[in-house]
C-alpha cells in the first residue's frame, strides 16, 4: 500500500537527470566543412593603469614658530607650540625647499589630495582639519576664522607654483592645486611636482599627547 | 692593507645604500577602465562585479585595500557604500598585482536608474615625510544600472528552498524504490468483534 502511494515519484530522478544532460550537448561540425588554419599575431599595447608614486625627501618638519612664551607653550625649532603654532616640512617661496615628489606613473588623470584628522598617541581626541578663505569646507573657528580653533588644525601644501590664498586640505579628496597648471589638476603620464607642507596647530588641544600622527594622501582619479 | 680594503668596501656599500634609501617611495595603481556590471541589476539581487586590477608601484611591500567613495563627476545616482562588498586586503611586493573581487548587493527598495561611484585602492605603507605620513591611493569608476522588476531567475539564482526540496523528493523516491524491491509490506488484519472473546480457561486472572 505504502509503496503504491509514492509510485508516482519514481520518474522524478530520471526526469531531472534528462533535463540536466540536455544542456550539455555539443554541436558537430557540418559535413563538408574545411580545415581551419590559424596564424598568431603578437600585439603590444600601452599601459592602461591609473597609478601614482610619492617619494619623500630627507627633510624634517621644522622651522616651527608661534605659541605663547608666557604660557611656556611657545614653539621650539621642531616642536609645535600653542596657540597657533606653525611648522613647515620644506620651505615656501622662490628659493624654497620642496621635499615631496609626486609622480603620475599611470595614464593622464586628475591628481587629488586629502588630509586626515590628526591622531594623538593615546588615541584620544584628535584635531580635525579646518579651512580658511571664502566658502571653506570646514571653517576654522579661531581668531577671525583665519586660524584653527580648539582641536582644529590647518594643512596647506605648497610648491614652486604656489597659490597664496589657498584654503587648506580637507579630509575629502579634492584637486591638488599644485597640479593646477592649465585646467583642473590634470597630470599626464610621467608628470611630477615637488611640494612642501605647512601645518598650523590649534588654539588649544583637549588631548595632552605630545606625539601626533598626520596623514596626507595623493590619488589619481578619472577626469 | 686588509684594513684599507675593508674600509673601501664599507664606503662603497654605503654609497650604494644612500641613493637606494633616497629613492624609497609608496605607490599604487588601479585599472583605468571602469568596473561595469554586465547587464542590469534588479532590486533585491546580489551580483559579482568584475574583479578590479590593483598593483603596487612603490618600492616596498604594501597591503592594498578597497573602499567605495564618489569622486568622479558625471551622471548617475550616488551608490551607498553598503551596496558594495569588496574582497579581502591583499599584500603585494613591488610591482606585484592582483585582482580584488567586488560584490554588488542591491536592496529591494533601490530606485531604478544609472548609478556611478568610484572604487579606490589604498596602500597601507605610508612613508614618513619629516614626521607626517605620506600615503597614496588610486581611483577608477564603478558603473551599473538598476532596472525595475524582480531579480531575473536562473538555475543558480533559484529560491533558497528549491535545492533542498528537490533533495527531499529524491530521498522519498529512493526510499519508495527500496521498499518496492525488498517487498516491505504493512498488513492490517481485521478481526470480528465476537471472535475477540477469549476461550474459557485461557484467562490470566488465575481464578
Amino acid at each position: 500500500m505504502m509503496a503504491r502511494s509514492v509510485k508516482w515519484l519514481l520518474p522524478v530522478p530520471a526526469l531531472l537527470l534528462v533535463t540536466g544532460l540536455a544542456g550539455c550537448g555539443t554541436k558537430a561540425a557540418p559535413p563538408g566543412a574545411g580545415t581551419a588554419e590559424n596564424i598568431n599575431l603578437s600585439l603590444t599595447t600601452v599601459p592602461t593603469t591609473r597609478s601614482i608614486k610619492v617619494s619623500p625627501g630627507n627633510a624634517q618638519i621644522g622651522d616651527c614658530h608661534g605659541g605663547l612664551a608666557g604660557n611656556d607653550t611657545k614653539s621650539t625649532t621642531k616642536k609645535l607650540g600653542f596657540p597657533d603654532g606653525k611648522c613647515f616640512y620644506g620651505k615656501p617661496g622662490a628659493n624654497g625647499i620642496f621635499p615631496i615628489t609626486i609622480t603620475n606613473t599611470g595614464i593622464a588623470s586628475d591628481i587629488y589630495v586629502s588630509g586626515s584628522t590628526a591622531i594623538p598617541e593615546d588615541n584620544g581626541t584628535g584635531w580635525r582639519l579646518c579651512n580658511v578663505g571664502e566658502d571653506p569646507a570646514h571653517a576654522c573657528t579661531g581668531r577671525l576664522h583665519l586660524v584653527p580653533g580648539t582641536d582644529q588644525y590647518l594643512v596647506r601644501n605648497f610648491s614652486p607654483v604656489d597659490k597664496p590664498d589657498y584654503g587648506g586640505l580637507t579630509d575629502t579628496p579634492s584637486c591638488d592645486h599644485v597640479f593646477r597648471v592649465s585646467h583642473g589638476c590634470l597630470a599626464t603620464q610621467g608628470t611630477f611636482q615637488t611640494e612642501g607642507i605647512e601645518l598650523i596647530g590649534p588654539s588649544s588641544s583637549t588631548d595632552t599627547s605630545t606625539k601626533w600622527t598626520v596623514t596626507i594622501t595623493w590619488m589619481p582619479v578619472p577626469q | 692593507m686588509h684594513l684599507r680594503l675593508w674600509a673601501v668596501g664599507l664606503v662603497s656599500l654605503l654609497m650604494l645604500a644612500v641613493p637606494a634609501a633616497a629613492r624609497a617611495s609608496v605607490g599604487v595603481g588601479i585599472q583605468a577602465g571602469p568596473v561595469r556590471l554586465t547587464g542590469a541589476a534588479h532590486p533585491g539581487g546580489t551580483y559579482a562585479l568584475p574583479p578590479v586590477y590593483v598593483v603596487n608601484t612603490g618600492t616596498q611591500d604594501e597591503s592594498l585595500s578597497i573602499r567605495i567613495e564618489r569622486l568622479s563627476a558625471g551622471q548617475g545616482r550616488a551608490v551607498p557604500v553598503a551596496w558594495i562588498r569588496p574582497g579581502a586586503v591583499v599584500r603585494l611586493a613591488h610591482n606585484q598585482s592582483a585582482r580584488i573581487p567586488l560584490e554588488l548587493v542591491v536592496p529591494g527598495a533601490a530606485k531604478p536608474g544609472q548609478y556611478l561611484t568610484d572604487v579606490i585602492v589604498k596602500g597601507s605603507a605610508a612613508l614618513s615625510g619629516g614626521g607626517a605620513n605620506l600615503d597614496v591611493a588610486a581611483a577608477t569608476k564603478l558603473e551599473f544600472r538598476v532596472a525595475p522588476g524582480v531579480v531575473s531567475g536562473s538555475w543558480f539564482a533559484a529560491p533558497f528552498w528549491l535545492w533542498p526540496g528537490i533533495g527531499i523528493v529524491l530521498l522519498i523516491a529512493a526510499a519508495a524504490a527500496v521498499a518496492r524491491k525488498f517487498g516491505l509490506r504493512v498488513q492490517i488484519d481485521r478481526v470480528p468483534a465476537d471472535a475477540a472473546v477469549l476461550p474459557a480457561g485461557r484467562g490470566d486472572d488465575g481464578a
